[in-house]
């Protein structure tokens, strides 16, 4: 067991903090987290902006071949996300940069790569991703949207939700029936789309905060190249549960509450209630010291996860505990943090707001994590499922 | 980083997990409880020629010299199979020996600790039952070339059976509680010790200890005089990483036994895992689990390299405590009404994860340390 890093990695975990923390001095003040690229022009021009500052660097190349201009390990790839995690930073489309490219990696055709990667890898293309439907959420495989192979072309129907910035997107990525006679899992393809392909329309989704993130996507009679796939035809499932892999320590999102964490600590020691500071109230450091606790449970099973990742051995189990502690810790940072700035913790981003209102948006911004990357009921299943061996009943 | 055991531990776990298997099954433990030693002085005789009691003392001292993680790696298994007895108190009572003994001190005391000829435990708390220095006032009194220990100690691991007590006194009243702490090494077997075990939760024999004009030589003082506190929060640190090792070996037996047993067990006409209100909270304890685990291990590996981790230490403690009585107590809930009888084995592992989260501070008491290390004014 050892958890110490190398002299360089130390070196460049520095470079990585570095780079992050000038970038944090360049926030614009409609940029309030991760979420709010997609919803303000600034938000997204500063997403742009860091996505190119990345690129110079190779860093949205981390651990890919050198082949494909690549630098560095999936180490690197953990300690810059926990640089970005930690001074909040976008400029790493999580569809492109972080799902797509390490998919297309290891099961799309060579063209495919060569045609797709290297815009990534310079921050040109952002990316969606087009799973669910309507009546296909958490069981994906019974979707229904069709893509029927005419010529040398696809032509796709039917409508996709839940699609997290695809307003704001250049291409995105989807699964869609390709063979629907076919058996379950053996009827689908993926597919690589431009969002600006006619009859694509995008109807932004109200998120319960009134802001909106996701979108849903319909789709009329919209032709695509038919080499634009990843993985065998009607072999779709297969790309799906690869692309579900990656990345998912949870490092960003740890970090990002570290940071949080930090902050409130600080807020704790300045504010005074009762004619002491917060920080004295026994309640208060006990409550905090608990979550801290928790958040320091999360990172060290991130770096487990990491740990795998980074010698290509994968624990789905591992990374499906530290899905659902992460997220859940999430919740319960949000409930906690609302509750010690008392009739503040419901303030909105204003004049008002402690810590920029923060903490008030977190109240609503948890469901994304436990609910989206497959929610934290259908990763409890793959724990007893294919973890503990437990039965399943069908 | 590479977080998987070393093969010298993947070969010290095998090996603990095969021994406590054959030397120590749950008869034997069941049979131990009841007894008045609590411990089997011949499985204590063939854990020694294993090494363990010397594992962490260096080879010149007798001992086998591994590291402080590869300890851990050795508790996580004890904590497994349940080993009632004397270790973790004599193992844990070596911490300030190694750290604060004088040359002579460790000499004479660490190579027979090796050969499992002594066994030691440390008196820290007392009535106040508080882990923090503001609980200890049994004093000790300066006279001649000796000291004079008055006072009552409680919840002394195993005092009963042990041949040193390491013994917290007060030696002064000094401006702040941590100052004026002394460390005095006590043969148990002098004139004015009284020792009477507590009936508690897990069986686990903490004792009362009387002293009454107990005379101590000046040269058995481990450290310096009035300035033992530092000492007192190493050994609380190290153990307390050392009792989570236990806690996380327990927690493991918990989630496997549950896991196993609902796969067998048949109710409506198929396994009771089979059904998902059992299944989920079956990944909660796995989860929970895991999320020790490596918070423990990080712990582990930073005392092991003489990092500062008195944040971590405390984290893993705080957070271990609460997973090890909330596992416990579900593995017995998902068993039904069979786990709720003496005869079974998971009961062992829930009584004793209330002893495992007192034991060198309980979560409130670790919570606290972590408050100020995060910086909380």
């Amino acid at each position: 067991m050892d958890l110490a890093l190398t002299d360089e990695q130390k070196v460049r975990k520095q470079e990585f903090y570095d780079i992050c923390k000038e970038l944090e001095k360049k926030k614009p003040p409609s940029f309030l987290g991760f979420e709010t690229i997609y919803e303000y022009d600034e938000a997204w021009e500063y997403n742009l902006y860091c996505a190119k500052e990345f690129a110079k660097k190779g860093w949205l190349a981390l651990g890919w071949p050198p082949e494909y201009d690549g630098k560095g390990d999936m180490m690197d790839r953990v300690l810059f996300a926990e640089a970005r995690g930690y001074y909040g930073i976008p400029g790493v489309d999580i569809f492109g940069v972080q799902m797509l490219a390490p998919t297309l990696l290891q099961a799309a055709s060579e063209e495919i790569k060569r045609e797709f990667l290297p815009p990534i890898a310079r921050g040109e293309v952002m990316w969606c991703e087009l799973w669910s439907e309507p009546n296909a959420g958490s069981d994906l495989a019974s979707l229904s949207a069709t893509a029927i192979k005419k010529g040398d072309e696809y032509i796709i129907n039917g409508q996709k939700t839940w699609n997290t910035g695809a307003h704001k997107a250049d291409w995105g990525f989807g699964v869609f029936k390709t063979d629907p006679a076919a058996r379950k899992h053996h009827n689908m393809t993926f597919i690589l789309l431009d969002m600006k392909t006619p009859g694509i329309t995008i109807r932004p989704i109200p998120y319960l905060d009134g802001h909106a993130p996701y979108c849903e996507v319909y789709l009329d009679d919209v032709h695509v190249p038919a080499k634009n796939i990843v993985g065998q035809e009607h072999e779709g499932w297969a790309v799906v549960n690869l692309l579900a892999g990656f990345e998912r320590s949870g490092i960003n999102e740890i970090m990002s509450m570290i940071r949080g964490l930090e902050d409130l600590v600080e807020f704790c020691n300045k504010t005074k209630r009762h004619g002491q500071p917060l920080a004295k109230d026994p309640l208060v450091r006990n409550r905090l010291a608990e979550l801290a606790c928790e958040l320091e449970a999360a990172r060290a099973l991130a770096y487990r996860v990491a740990d795998l990742q980074n010698r290509n051995e994968m624990s789905l189990m591992d990374a499906s505990a530290g899905k659902i502690f992460f997220s859940e810790l999430g919740e319960r940072f949000a409930f906690l943090a609302t509750d010690i700035l008392g009739p503040y913790g419901q303030v909105k981003t204003s004049r008002w707001a402690p810590l920029d209102g923060v903490w008030e948006r977190m109240f609503h911004e948890h469901f994304i994590t436990t609910v989206s990357m497959g929610t934290n009921e259908i990763q409890r299943n793959i724990i007893a499922w294919y973890g503990l061996g437990l039965p399943r009943i069908r | 980083m590479d977080l998987r055991f070393t093969e010298t531990q993947e070969i010290l776990k095998k090996m603990a997990r095969d021994f406590l298997t054959t030397e120590c099954p749950k008869t034997l433990v069941r049979k131990l409880e009841q007894s008045e030693e609590g411990y089997s002085s011949e499985v204590w005789r063939k854990m020694a020629e294993l090494g363990w009691m010397g594992l962490i003392i260096p080879e010149e001292y007798g001992g086998i010299g591994y590291t402080f993680q590869d300890l851990v790696v050795l508790l996580e298994e004890i904590g497994r199979n349940i080993l009632p007895g004397p270790l973790i108190a004599t193992i844990t009572s070596t911490f300030p020996i190694l750290e604060a003994g004088t040359e002579e001190q460790k000499k004479e005391l660490l190579p027979k600790i090796a050969q499992g000829e002594l066994i030691l435990t440390t008196a820290l708390l007392e009535g106040d039952g508080v882990f923090d220095a503001s609980g200890v006032a049994v004093k000790a009194t300066p006279k001649g070339d000796d000291f004079v220990i008055d006072g009552t100690k409680l919840f002394v691991e195993m005092a009963h059976v042990a041949n040193h007590i390491i013994c917290v006194t007060r030696t002064k009243d000094g401006t702040s509680p941590e100052k004026g702490i002394t460390l005095f090494i006590v043969d148990s077997k002098i004139p004015g010790i009284s020792c009477e075990v507590m009936p508690t939760t897990a069986a686990d024999k903490l004792c009362e200890v009387r002293f009454q004009n107990v005379t101590v030589p000046k040269k058995n003082i481990l450290s310096k005089i009035d300035e033992g506190w530092p000492i007192v929060e190493m050994m609380l640190r190290k153990g307390a990483i050392a009792k989570c090792a236990e806690s996380l070996g327990a927690v493991e037996t918990c989630v496997e036994t549950t896991v196993a047993y609902s796969k067998e067990r048949v109710q409506y006409d198929r396994p009771i895992g089979a059904f998902q209100a059992l299944q989920h909270k079956m990944a909660d304890m796995w989860t929970a689990m895991e999320t020790s685990r490596y918070l423990i291990y990080e712990a582990a590996w930073m005392e092991s390299e003489g990092l500062p981790c008195a944040k971590e230490a405390s984290m893993a403690k705080a957070y271990i405590n609460e997973v090890y009585k909330d596992t416990a107590k579900w593995a017995v809930r998902l068993h039904g009404a069979i786990a709720t009888s003496d005869d079974h084995d998971i009961p062992f592992y829930y009584r004793r994860s209330k002893a495992a989260d007192i034991a060198f501070g309980n979560t409130d008491f670790h919570r606290e340390i972590v408050a100020q290390k995060m910086g909380l004014a």
